[in-house]
């Protein structure tokens, strides 16, 4: 069954039409081709398809079509905008980034993480990330990479 | 894949029991979706006779927490990020908190909602054993009207409850809690975060003089459906906490445990787990009692 969603896209309102078995995932992907969004696990467990919503990380794989509307949605592509974010720069600095398919996951994390604390300690650091899931680079460069941005 | 489905939007708690009135059965009620979303993705068979979901998420009634005077109510749509964030909770029912952080990840926990664990109702649900040492019951709405059930007579079998299919779960109501009960929450995965629990404990005592006068234990993913263990309450009540009390009582969870579940094949490494767990959270929870040293 088709919907029509309108939502907030990284600051640009939007409206499409979509079936309600979709996912924003699926949407960001294939509806507006911003495919910085990764799908790994597709149940909530990896974190590679986080975006934010309403200021808050959430798994895009986990919220369906009709879930956005009204919302607002943040993904790594409006985070780099106008240029490198000094998150993504900091990322390139450390090294934290190897195959970068967690990257933007890990990126939109640690952005919600700073907006709500601008001075997080290591263990906060961690748990804002725990949920996205590094199998190559390791998380001590992930981990270092947040850290330079708050100092 | 998720297959085709019909979605629709509550405006509000009038507008959903209505719906749920007249699409009676047939009409599926997603908040957070943590668990449906996952489920539909997987092609769970418990799930796959859903065609209509009802968004419930953004109703603002079920978000509410208001203090009463021997209560406190919390709103069944409240994520679990709301709930940790919210200093009254953490207050009042500090056990309740501890679980909630540990559930999922901040991704998960921004959308996940407490009433959504309840009516998901797993086995290894974080926020239930907390939730029934407090002597929770919730509030279930319809449009015939309102009732309260105690949380222990709602949850039924794994992954069921009592709730029917033209109603909801409003609100969380919790019993206002003396400050003198001290209590702890352990939840044991496979790895430190992230993790789907083994084994959850919740324990709450309040001593006097180095008698106990009120014990409660819940546990989570040892048995089919989250419990409070009465007996091993009655054991301890009106004894004096010792070491030889807590070893007894938690000798005695892992006999009940093997009741409930029967031997399976991972008994022989759950069981010393699950008394040990026991023992080790009782300690604590007794070290932090004034003047009470059971080592």
């Amino acid at each position: 069954m088709s919907h029509k969603i309108e939502f907030i896209l990284n600051g640009k309102s939007v409206c499409i039409n979509t079936n309600a078995n979709r996912r924003l995932l699926d949407i960001l992907r294939e509806e507006f081709q911003l495919t910085g969004t990764k799908e790994g696990c597709s149940i909530g467990e990896c974190g590679a398809c986080t975006v934010l919503m309403n200021n808050k990380a959430v798994n895009s794989c986990l919220v369906l079509a009709g879930q956005v509307n009204g919302s607002e949605i943040l993904t790594i592509e409006g985070v780099a905008k106008n240029g490198l974010h000094k998150l993504q720069e900091n990322f390139l600095m450390a090294g934290a980034i190897q195959c970068g398919f967690c990257t933007p996951g890990v990126i939109m994390s640690s952005y919600a993480l700073l907006l709500e604390n601008s001075n997080p300690t290591e263990e906060e650091i961690k748990e804002a990330i725990a949920g996205n899931l590094c199998r190559c680079t390791g998380y001590k460069q992930i981990i270092k990479a947040i850290k330079d941005t708050i100092s | 894949m998720i297959p085709d489905l019909e979605y629709i939007r509550a405006i509000d708690l009038n507008d959903t029991l209505k719906i749920l009135d007249v699409k009676n059965g047939k009409v599926k009620v997603l908040a957070g979706g943590t668990d449906i979303i996952t489920g539909l993705q997987q092609g769970f068979s418990r799930f796959a006779k859903i065609y209509k979901l009802l968004d419930i998420a953004q109703l603002n009634e079920l978000k509410s927490i208001s203090i009463n005077e021997d209560s406190f109510e919390i709103g069944a749509g409240l994520t679990f990020s709301e709930i940790i964030a919210n200093n009254n909770i953490a207050t009042a029912y500090p056990l309740l908190v501890k679980a909630a952080s540990t559930i999922g990840s901040v991704q998960i926990r921004n959308r996940a909602t407490i009433g959504g664990n309840i009516i998901n109702n797993a086995p290894c649900a974080d926020s239930l054993s907390p939730l029934l040492v407090y002597d929770a019951s919730v509030r279930i709405q319809s449009n015939k009207g309102a009732k309260e059930v105690l949380l222990k007579d709602f949850l039924s079998e794994a992954y069921r409850t009592n709730l029917e299919q033209n109603e909801i779960v409003t609100h969380i109501i919790l019993p206002k809690i003396l400050k003198t009960y001290i209590g702890d929450f352990y939840k044991l995965g496979r790895r430190r975060g992230v993790a789907i629990s083994r084994l959850s404990l919740t324990v709450l005592i309040k001593c006097e003089k180095q008698i106990i006068e009120d014990l409660r234990i819940a546990g989570g993913a040892v048995t089919p459906v989250a419990m409070r263990f009465t007996n091993i309450e009655e054991m301890g009540i009106g004894k004096k906490v010792s070491n030889k009390l807590l070893i007894s009582l938690s000798q005695e969870i892992g006999r009940k445990v093997l009741k409930v579940t029967g031997l399976r094949w991972s008994s022989a490494y759950k069981l010393p787990v699950v008394q040990q767990s026991l023992y080790q959270l009782l300690v604590n929870v007794c070290k932090k009692l004034n003047g009470t040293n059971v080592a």
